[in-house]
């Protein structure tokens, strides 16, 4: 499997708001780019690594992050992707949670001309509050209520350990809204976390191809088997993953569409879809 | 007024409280720093980075928006052209941290981005990845009554003859506020390094180790994924190297400023001084048993 050559280059954004399948289909492009039986979860981090991990944009600025507020961070978050933009000779993968937002000055932080390509995943935001609830070891309440907060942002909190810059995530709808209508950005490739688990062999080929990848059948079908969500939980069970928050329990959950059903309360439910109405509607989460 | 720090005769038109007075004999500085103005471009930039040039002749030049213009040349001079208020402690922050580091390489010193303490008389430093703990790792050995020697540029002069040597920076340490609390630090009220972020600039004063000492280990501290785990084993051969070299303050810089060779030759020089690396959990309320693990280690 490679890469095939593309006139252009630039950076390929996996985005979504957190606990939607990103790190699933992150790693199930890990295994269909090694040609693998199966990932190895001690050394993930590298493929796809997040586009707000601290210590590429302290190399690439010549600083440290810790050193600079939130805000001008932000700022130079556009210099830092044009920077690493323009030494890439092939596509760069990256993942993103942060909403697709601007600098002070007006510049977005993820800039059509530094964009190569877009998926943007979804997933049901009822199943997404069960899932970041436990993944920050917070109720499921704070949870819907972080969903729901325009403001949102993650690792904002400055600290001395911290590995990540401050990401404005937004709440579960604008940060959906901002990656689709983001103006002059190329088409982004949506993928629902239902259909991941629906129709795996399809969505894998889908993402390959908006990358730019060729690949076969075969080889699609293998990185599905070695990215089961049963088998990424075994794997973790056994020997852990590195990406796992310190105060969660584990990673891979439950992997499943439609757990709300039966874990959130009435009221829990239907504060989701009040909150979040419009664009559950657009995506067809609501009828 | 003319400062002290690692061993230069610093004069400067800024004022710099972090700094300890100049000891030594009277002599003609070795350092100089003034405000004016400083050029957008660098006349033959040999790299362009967002916010960095570099000038074939190895000069620096750095730009903090909002903050300051700054230009190093020659290791002999420092430009500082100030956006705020020029007394403002943020200015001295990318002075006396990179823009410094930058002024060593070109004064044939090698700028760790390590904290150092004193252990029976030897220096020993401590490098890592950021947020692996450093600063909180220097604070908690302060608390333990050890002397530090920098919090988090550590300068070695490889060609003293001693062997190589570390040369103390200033009498102050960087802590967050939440290594503060989870520290209990309660020294006198610190200074916000910049206004609007939670890091705090604390004097140090006793604590601080003034002499220029040979440098004994590096350690390389690392995230471990057991929050418990504190394991230390030695690096050798090319392990130790890369490490010393990936420890270089923005040793890429470097190369790209003319010094390849020099930094090489350095980090050669360097090889008698053991490296080790030590992998822990970064789990703040468990430093103290990091400060015992190298304590004991050097003590042995």
């Amino acid at each position: 499997m490679m890469a095939a050559d593309t006139a252009t280059t630039g950076f390929q954004w996996i985005a979504s708001y957190p606990k939607s399948g990103n790190t699933w289909l992150r790693l199930a492009l890990l295994a269909l780019s090694q040609g693998d039986d199966a990932v190895d979860l001690s050394r993930t981090h590298s493929f796809a690594p997040m586009a707000s991990a601290r210590s590429g944009f302290d190399a690439w600025l010549d600083l440290s992050s810790s050193d600079l507020s939130d805000a001008e961070v932000t700022d130079l978050r556009p210099r830092f992707h044009a920077a690493q933009a323009r030494s890439l000779t092939t596509p760069l993968l990256r993942k993103v949670h942060d909403a697709w937002t601007y600098a002070r000055d007006g510049t977005p932080l993820f800039a059509p001309a530094v964009t190569h390509a877009t998926i943007y995943l979804v997933r049901d935001p009822r199943d997404v509050a069960l899932s970041f609830a436990h993944h920050r070891a917070c109720s499921v309440d704070d949870a819907i209520g972080l969903m729901a907060d325009s403001a949102c942002w993650l690792a904002r909190k400055r600290r001395g350990d911290a590995t990540q810059l401050p990401q404005q995530i937004g709440s579960w709808s604008s940060n959906v809204a901002s990656w689709l209508d983001a103006p002059g950005m190329p088409t982004p490739l949506l993928i629902r976390y239902e259909d991941m688990l629906a129709a795996p062999e399809d969505m894998v080929r889908q993402a390959a191809v908006h990358l730019g990848w060729t690949t076969d059948s075969a080889a699609i079908a293998r990185a599905v088997a070695a990215t089961r969500f049963d088998v990424l939980q075994a794997q973790e069970a056994a020997a852990g993953f590195p990406e796992k928050p310190q105060k969660s329990s584990s990673f891979f959950r439950r992997g499943v569409a439609g757990g709300w059903r039966d874990a959130l309360s009435r009221d829990q439910a239907s504060r989701i879809c009040r909150d979040q109405q419009v664009v559950m509607e657009r995506l067809g989460y609501l009828p | 007024m003319n400062y002290g720090l690692c061993g230069m005769c610093v004069t400067s038109q800024l004022e710099l409280p972090e700094l300890a007075p100049w000891l030594g004999p009277d002599r003609a500085p070795d350092l100089e720093i003034r405000i004016g103005s400083v050029p957008l471009r660098l006349a033959g930039a040999t790299y362009e980075g967002p916010l960095l040039q570099i000038s074939s002749d190895g000069s620096c030049r750095l730009a903090i928006p909002g903050v300051a213009s700054y230009l190093a040349r020659g290791g002999r001079d420092i430009t500082v052209q100030p956006e705020m208020d020029e007394n403002a402690p943020d200015i001295r922050l990318f002075l006396l941290g990179t823009v410094f580091a930058f002024a060593c390489h070109q004064r044939g010193l090698v700028p760790l981005n390590a904290g150092c303490v004193e252990i029976d008389g030897a220096a020993i430093a401590f490098s890592g990845a950021p947020g692996v703990g450093k600063s909180t790792l220097a604070a908690a050995f302060l608390r333990r009554g050890l002397r530090l020697l920098a919090d988090d540029l550590t300068v070695i002069d490889v060609s003293a003859e001693a062997g190589p040597t570390v040369l103390p920076s200033f009498p102050r340490v960087k802590l967050w506020r939440d290594s503060q609390e989870a520290l209990g630090w309660a020294s006198a009220p610190g200074e916000c390094v910049r206004s609007e972020i939670d890091k705090l600039q604390f004097p140090i004063e006793s604590g601080f180790s003034p002499a220029p000492l040979r440098l004994s280990a590096l350690y390389h501290l690392a995230r471990s994924r057991e929050p418990r785990a504190l394991e230390v084993s030695t690096l050798r051969g090319i392990d130790a190297a890369q490490a010393l070299l990936g420890a270089v303050y923005r040793h890429q810089r470097a190369f790209q400023m003319g010094y390849a060779k020099a930094l090489t030759s350095a980090v050669f020089r360097m090889a008698p001084v053991p490296n080790l690396s030590l992998a822990w959990g970064s789990d703040l309320s468990r430093v103290d048993e990091l400060v015992d693990c190298i304590v004991s280690r050097q003590s042995q």
